[in-house]
């Protein structure tokens, strides 16, 4: 099983940090301390914490603060931020208005 | 559905020497870029490239970039702007959001050439206006003509830190210090060291903690940091700062690659696994350029040939024969680039001491951006000889070599090679025509004639600021870590279009300071 999988593994309590208030995620204004939080309420994963705050959903999707995201949730769990899978990367890869998306080219 | 034989997404130096190759070899091509301006990167890259002619080294990139744009063009390949691919799908088909429709595309083969991101850190008030990207500073300095700030705090001591700092001096901003956690200047010596001599100083092992300001930023902290990166309490430092530039790094836009299925690898970002020839593991499915791991301009336009020619095998319009010629030489092309001590395999190594000559680097050059005199004499491009003669301050194995092509008089060597430091013949028969000044894409080569007159040394040296000093003219000369060293007086400064806008700024200093005067500054008011 994979470390990152491995929920009976203790990361420890919840430790406040001085720069928990670093915004991190800036389009959906998401902290430092909220994604360290997340992570300790069981969240161990990109997914899971994209989902759990919207940390990476806003305009750039995750463009600026994927990698810090990654870094953050790896340091909690102890591990190095390439031993952590990455966001699963979907269709649509830039935001696309509704209009534009129903309106398919006559080509 | 509209039908290509390729699509190419990403019109940079990658995807169109990709498209080049395949409509060369008669296929039709279709490129994609989300950008109003085709080109990727190119177009504002002013600096002069490195490598060899077949790299087409000492060419300042924007015009390698209109290169490629008119080979496309003639060759028919269609360049869609402001088109910005949501999606690959199955069987080689692509989303395409342009002019306000989701259009569908389908190819033979796709060639994914995003590109890449810049990275961020964040810190106290990183998100203030004011904290941008080098990148974000370079386009805005370089496509659009507006200045990012007055005063800039540079994050980030790699090339593009580096090169982007002497862009924002060209433009006539400050820039207060090159900052960097690393002990060691990430980026090529050559490039710290023009940006040294202005007076820049460098400031390893620090890092940024706090932008200032409410609206926007006014200020910077940087403190020192310890072995493992943390900052040192009490090291705190202030700077009047309007703009701190980010230059840590990039990261591949991979999304594409990943959504389409092809195997994904962790190598400083997430990046596609390829075999030799670009393909991913989806078949028909090709990656060339940072997309595929963070390189530079020139290895992308050798990935993108290598993709486009194996794209073109591929689909029937190159036989196997052709093909694995022409993949050997490009192979070979791209083997020369990656070589010396800047070379994918060495990256981040801070434990290299010596050259491949075995000689000894430069620790001054590593620690503060520029070689200290007395460093110097051991490397092979500086001799000291009667009458005028170059002085090569390259003293890193870097892939380049158009000094030697510079000299039509044999007086410097590098060898096949191109990573070799370049030689000065003991007897050189300089004639002082400058032409190896003006080519070296590092601004390192100086022309110094210490028999000028009774008491003076002439120093030629490689000037790119405007406006160009006048001859006769009193200035300051200063040393290689930009601190005045004795007053200087501009014999004369000459440039040709085959300089291409590198002048030849000449200065008379005394004598004792004929290897020490490295740049020069007109007295204030």
């Amino acid at each position: 099983m994979s470390i990152y999988l491995d929920r009976s593994r203790s990361i420890g309590e919840f430790v406040p940090e001085p720069d928990d208030g670093l915004i991190i995620c800036r389009c959906e204004e998401i902290t430092k301390g909220e994604i360290r939080q997340a992570v300790h309420e069981g969240m161990w994963t990109m997914t899971e914490v994209k989902r759990f705050l919207r940390a990476g959903m806003g305009l750039c999707q995750g463009q600026t603060c994927g990698r810090i995201v990654k870094g953050i949730i790896a340091k909690e769990l102890g591990l190095e931020a390439a031993e952590l899978p990455g966001n699963v990367d979907r269709a649509p890869a830039r935001p696309i208005e509704l209009t534009i998306l129903g309106n398919e080219g006559e080509q | 559905m509209k039908r290509y034989e390729l699509l190419v997404v990403g019109a940079g130096p990658a995807g169109l020497s990709a498209a080049i190759e395949a409509a060369r070899l008669g296929m039709k091509v279709a490129v994609f870029d989300e950008n109003s301006r085709p080109g990727g990167q190119l177009f504002k890259q002013i600096h002069k490239f490195f490598g060899s002619k077949e790299h087409k080294a000492k060419i300042r990139g924007y015009r390698i970039g209109a290169e490629l744009l008119s080979e496309a063009e003639r060759l028919g390949v269609e360049v869609h702007l402001n088109a910005v691919v949501t999606g690959i799908f199955e069987f080689m088909e692509i989303n395409v959001m342009e002019n306000g429709e989701l259009c569908h595309y389908k190819g033979n083969a796709v060639l994914v050439a995003a590109g890449a991101r810049e990275n961020m850190i964040p810190f106290e008030g990183w998100t203030l206006p004011g904290v941008i990207g080098a990148g974000a500073a370079q386009t805005m300095m370089n496509l659009h003509g507006v200045r990012p700030g007055q005063r800039v705090l540079m994050v980030g001591s790699g090339n593009v830190g580096l090169v982007v700092s002497y862009q924002l001096l060209q433009a006539g901003i400050q820039v207060a210090a090159i900052i960097d956690a690393a002990p060691q200047v990430g980026g090529y010596g050559v490039h710290a060291s023009k940006v040294a001599r202005t007076g820049v100083p460098f400031l390893l092992s620090h890092t940024i903690i706090k932008a200032e300001g409410t609206e926007r930023v006014t200020g910077a902290v940087i403190a020192k940091v310890d072995e493992k990166f943390r900052p040192i309490a009490g090291t705190e430092q202030h700077f009047d700062v309007d703009t701190i530039c980010m230059a840590v790094g990039l990261s591949p836009m991979s999304q594409l690659l990943a959504m389409a299925g092809c195997r994904m690898e962790e190598r400083r970002g997430t990046v596609p696994v390829l075999n030799e020839y670009g393909e991913t593991s989806v078949a028909g499915i090709f990656a060339a350029g940072d997309v595929a791991g963070i390189e530079e301009a020139s290895s992308a336009m050798l990935t993108g040939r290598i993709a486009g020619t194996a794209i073109a095998r591929k689909l029937g319009y190159l036989d196997e024969e052709t093909f694995s010629g022409e993949y050997q030489a490009l192979k070979e092309a791209l083997s020369r680039l990656h070589e010396g001590m800047f070379s994918p395999e060495n990256r981040g190594r801070r434990d290299l001491t010596e050259t491949d000559e075995g000689i000894p680097l430069s620790q001054s050059l590593l620690k503060n951006g520029y070689i200290e005199k007395e460093e110097l004499t051991r490397f092979p491009g500086v001799v000291k000889q009667k009458g005028i003669h170059p002085v090569i301050e390259c003293t890193q194995n870097i892939p380049c070599n158009p000094c030697q092509d510079a000299c039509k008089f044999g007086c410097i060597a590098v060898g096949s090679r191109i990573t070799k430091l370049p030689e000065v013949a003991k007897d050189s028969r300089c004639t002082g025509c400058g032409m190896c000044v003006a080519s070296c894409s590092g601004q390192a080569i100086f022309l110094v004639n210490e028999d000028y007159d009774e008491t003076g040394a002439s120093v030629t040296l490689p000037y790119e600021f405007f406006p160009y000093p006048k001859a006769g003219e009193r200035g300051l000369a200063l040393g290689r870590d930009g601190r005045p060293v004795c007053e200087a007086e501009v014999i004369s400064v000459k440039s040709s279009p085959v300089m291409d806008q590198t002048a030849l700024l000449t200065i008379r200093v005394p004598k004792e300071m004929a290897m020490t005067a490295r740049f020069y500054r007109a007295k204030e008011g």
